[in-house]
């Protein structure tokens, strides 16, 4: 089984030096050969997952050198099958869509070395080789964006994105370098181990691991696109499909592996945690409305994934860890099926002629009921605040009863309901002719959902962390005070019901048209910050002209030596 | 006589403010072999300067630190002002004055003078490199100046290959040797250093994108010139290669 764990992420680095070397010319030896390494390599994750759900053993594969370990445990070996697999298919998928473009067989080559470098990083045992591969993610991902060589802005875009995470990477630095110094090992199961013996270590009057959970914390922001340092995520849509495929679906995810990765560290590290939920509840709310005001579907997209990854760290945040693993596996598979049917939809777009929906043209062309038809007002909010509340409550009541008692569930549970009477909320708006008919096959998918969410991702969890004490630790470096805890919920509940609210008075009563020249400046205004993104990549554009200016003027005053 | 050893062994290797006479030196060698020599040879003879002087044994400590913060800020100047050079000889003078200004900050820190020598090379060898791919480059277009014909990857597919190859070698991206040589003198350092050489690493990313930027992308507006040849390119590949290898199973490191 060792030898099969060894040929996974060199199975990838044979195939690109293979093409590299003999197969360049060739398109169709090209794509053969990194399909069939590709698929030879999901196929060796998948055994050796299985042969770890049936042994149940974790160990270290050490190759002999100083660095270059990797580690066999349930973390790695589940991020393996996902990655090998959603690699595998965007393999398949470029196959055809690539094959016009210059360059074919240097893509596939990029392509199977971004995937064994993630397949390095998220096996690493020791941190030499997670900063090397973690580093090495950026560098070849400058390649695969900017692989379209004839377009001066997919390198400007690519650019964006390297420099983007060349800023996580020194938090990791830094990280690694305080834990080396003080644990004396680069070995991360001899760090974790240590840290469980003398979590009170302190460096300059402050504890080891909140000093590098924050830097961790800060590492991760930048590899998932959090707020401040998410500029460069809408942007990379300027690369190929494959690779915006492949991107959102699985290198974006890096923050929450490193989460995941540092667990036994962030048990310890309750501060780092709450800047996490912060910045993760920011950057969630922040992605989201920016997505919704976006006229391009793969920009959209791009968004819609800044939102996601705001809401997998704040997962982390609070507590949940792994939910943020389960999350961006699911967010994977269903970003890379968007992405890869953006064409489509694209293409449908063009085909249809886009008239919008009127009462008019619905009545008189699709024949619907120009009117809408919809449940009485009370049964529809009854149904919208209650059915959430209870489906979402009893499976969790049914499936663990002490999860109850963590803050960090509640807040989540907050958050599933919130969402769930969202979902109820816009089935209701909806103008059907029978109105009863659609609530009901919503309430039915809502109840199947929640469920198997419930238990896919309780038994996901006891996978990941068999140890109840970690899970529970995890939770209680989460936690804040009580009272504090209730003013965070009732906050967030006023903000969402005070939302609704305004969504539905708007609605309505047509707020739009009583709006006062100062209300509307105002709305234009609020439109106007969201349409230019909020000015941050405007803002990060003139500081770094500014440098630049001083940085010619300098070389000019020293005469270029 | 020590103290003007130690004058001396700064213009070779490479300190701020006599750092412009190691700039100077280079810029007035003709062609690429001879700077490619200087820029291997010179810094080497620095250390074997400081080595002579035995200015070690007689630095202070508070001049250790003054020096020592020296030694960044050059580093960081000569990063920040290789953003804006578009010339593939400046790029690379001033980017080996940014990595050698390190070695001083490794010495004063007390590494080994072998382990100084060894960082030294990581950063002198894929600039020599790179010295001698401008000259190849000038002898095809006139000059090594880049982003004014755009997309030259199109145009020299092989030489473009190999400058993006040896620049990152350069700029110590992880499996080079230059990246394990910081890392090595990273592990010299009092951690409360390291926050001061973050920025490093960062502006040594914006320049190697500026660089590449103009390197790559574009349409190439131009006549069709003479590719550098296989055996040529192959060769650079295989050494970069080798480099690797040599990190893998030799360079590595440990607490």
């Amino acid at each position: 089984m060792d030898a099969l764990a060894v040929s996974v992420p060199f199975l990838p680095v044979l195939s690109a030096l293979l093409i590299l070397a003999f197969f360049r010319r060739s398109q169709p030896l090209a794509a053969r050969t990194s399909v069939t390494f590709m698929g030879l390599a999901f196929l060796g994750a998948a055994v050796l997952l299985i042969h770890y759900l049936v042994s149940g053993q974790a160990h270290v594969l050490d190759f002999g050198g100083s660095w270059g370990t990797i580690w066999l445990d349930p973390l790695s070996l589940v991020l393996w099958t996902f990655i090998s697999g959603i690699s595998l298919i965007v393999h398949i998928y470029s196959v055809r869509y690539m094959v016009e473009e210059p360059g074919y067989g240097r893509f596939f080559a990029l392509l199977d070395l971004m995937t064994a470098v993630i397949l390095f990083m998220v096996a690493a045992a020791d941190l030499i080789t997670l900063i090397v591969a973690w580093f090495l993610v950026g560098v070849i991902l400058y390649f695969l964006l900017g692989h379209d060589h004839r377009r001066p802005a997919a390198g400007r875009y690519a650019f964006w994105t390297q420099i983007t995470y060349r800023f996580g990477d020194l938090p990791l630095w830094f990280a690694a370098l305080i834990l080396i110094r003080s644990y004396h090992s680069i070995s991360l199961p001899v760090i974790f181990a240590q840290i469980q013996s003398h979590p009170g270590l302190q460096i300059w009057g402050l504890p080891v691991t909140e000093v590098t959970g924050v830097l961790l914390a800060f590492a991760a922001f930048s590899r998932s696109a959090q707020f401040l340092l998410h500029t460069w995520l809408p942007y990379t849509m300027d690369g190929p499909t494959p690779v915006s495929a492949l991107m959102h679906a699985g290198i974006v995810n890096a923050g929450g592996f490193l989460f995941n990765r540092f667990a036994p560290l962030f048990e310890h590290a309750g501060m780092a945690l709450h800047i996490a939920f912060a910045v993760g509840l920011v950057t969630a709310v922040t992605g989201s409305a920016l997505m919704l005001i976006q006229n391009d579907i793969k920009r959209s997209l791009g968004y819609s994934t800044m939102g996601q990854m705001g809401f997998m760290v704040m997962e982390c945040g609070l507590g949940a860890f792994p939910l943020a693993v389960f999350h961006l596996i699911a967010h994977g598979f269903f970003k890379a099926s968007l992405f890869l049917g953006s064409g489509n939809v694209i293409g449908d777009a063009r085909r249809h002629d886009g008239v919008p929906p009127d009462p008019i043209y619905t009545s008189v062309v699709e024949r619907r009921p120009a009117k809408p038809s919809r449940l009485p007002w009370l049964v529809a909010a009854s149904l919208t605040v209650l059915v959430p509340m209870v489906v979402i409550g009893l499976s969790h009541f049914f499936v663990a009863e002490r999860l109850f008692y963590e803050q960090g569930v509640v807040v989540l549970l907050f958050f599933g309901w919130v969402t769930g009477a969202q979902a109820l909320f816009a089935a209701h708006k909806m103008s059907q002719q029978d109105p009863w008919r659609l609530m009901m096959g919503i309430l039915v998918s809502f109840v199947v959902v929640v469920i198997g969410y419930t238990l896919i991702s309780h038994y996901f969890a006891h996978f990941l962390y068999p140890s109840l004490k970690e899970s529970q630790g995890l939770f209680q470096a989460a936690s804040i005070h009580m009272l504090s805890f209730d003013a965070l919920v009732f906050l967030l509940a006023a903000i969402f019901v005070g939302g609704w609210a305004l969504t539905f008075f708007a609605d309505s009563f047509e707020l739009g048209n009583h709006l006062g020249r100062r209300g509307r400046a105002l709305y234009l205004m609020f439109y106007a910050l969201l349409s230019r993104e909020l000015y941050v990549a405007d803002v990060y554009a003139y500081l770094s002209q500014v440098l630049l200016r001083w940085s010619r003027w300098l070389n000019v005053w020293l005469g270029w030596c | 006589m020590v103290w003007s050893l130690g004058l001396l062994a700064a213009i070779l290797l490479p300190l701020f403010p006599l750092s412009w006479g190691f700039n100077r030196l280079l810029t007035s060698l003709p062609g690429g072999w001879p700077q490619a020599l200087a820029v291997i040879i010179l810094p080497q003879a620095g250390l074997e300067l400081l080595r002579f002087s035995h200015i070690a044994h007689t630095l202070p400590p508070l001049w250790r630190l003054y020096g020592s913060l020296w030694a960044v800020f050059s580093s960081l100047l000569y990063a920040f002002r290789a953003i804006t050079a578009r010339e593939v000889g400046i790029w690379t003078r001033l980017l080996a004055s940014s990595g050698l200004a390190l070695a001083w900050l490794a010495w004063l820190s007390g590494a080994p003078l072998a382990t100084v020598q060894v960082f030294a090379l990581a950063f002198c060898l894929p600039a020599a490199l790179l010295f001698l791919l401008a000259a190849a480059l000038t002898r095809r277009m006139g000059g090594a100046y880049l982003g004014l014909r755009g997309g030259l990857v199109v145009a020299l597919p092989r030489l473009s290959a190999s400058l993006v190859m040896t620049a990152l070698a350069l700029l110590g991206t992880p499996l080079f040797p230059a990246f394990f040589a910081l890392w090595r003198s990273f592990g010299h350092l009092p951690l409360a250093w390291v926050p001061l050489l973050m920025p490093l690493p960062l502006l040594w990313g914006w320049a190697t994108g500026r660089f590449f930027q103009d390197l790559l992308y574009g349409d190439f507006r131009g006549e069709p010139m003479t590719d550098m040849g296989r055996m040529t390119s192959a060769l650079i590949g295989l050494m970069l290669f080798a480099s690797l290898f040599l990190n893998l199973f030799g360079g590595g490191f440990s607490a």
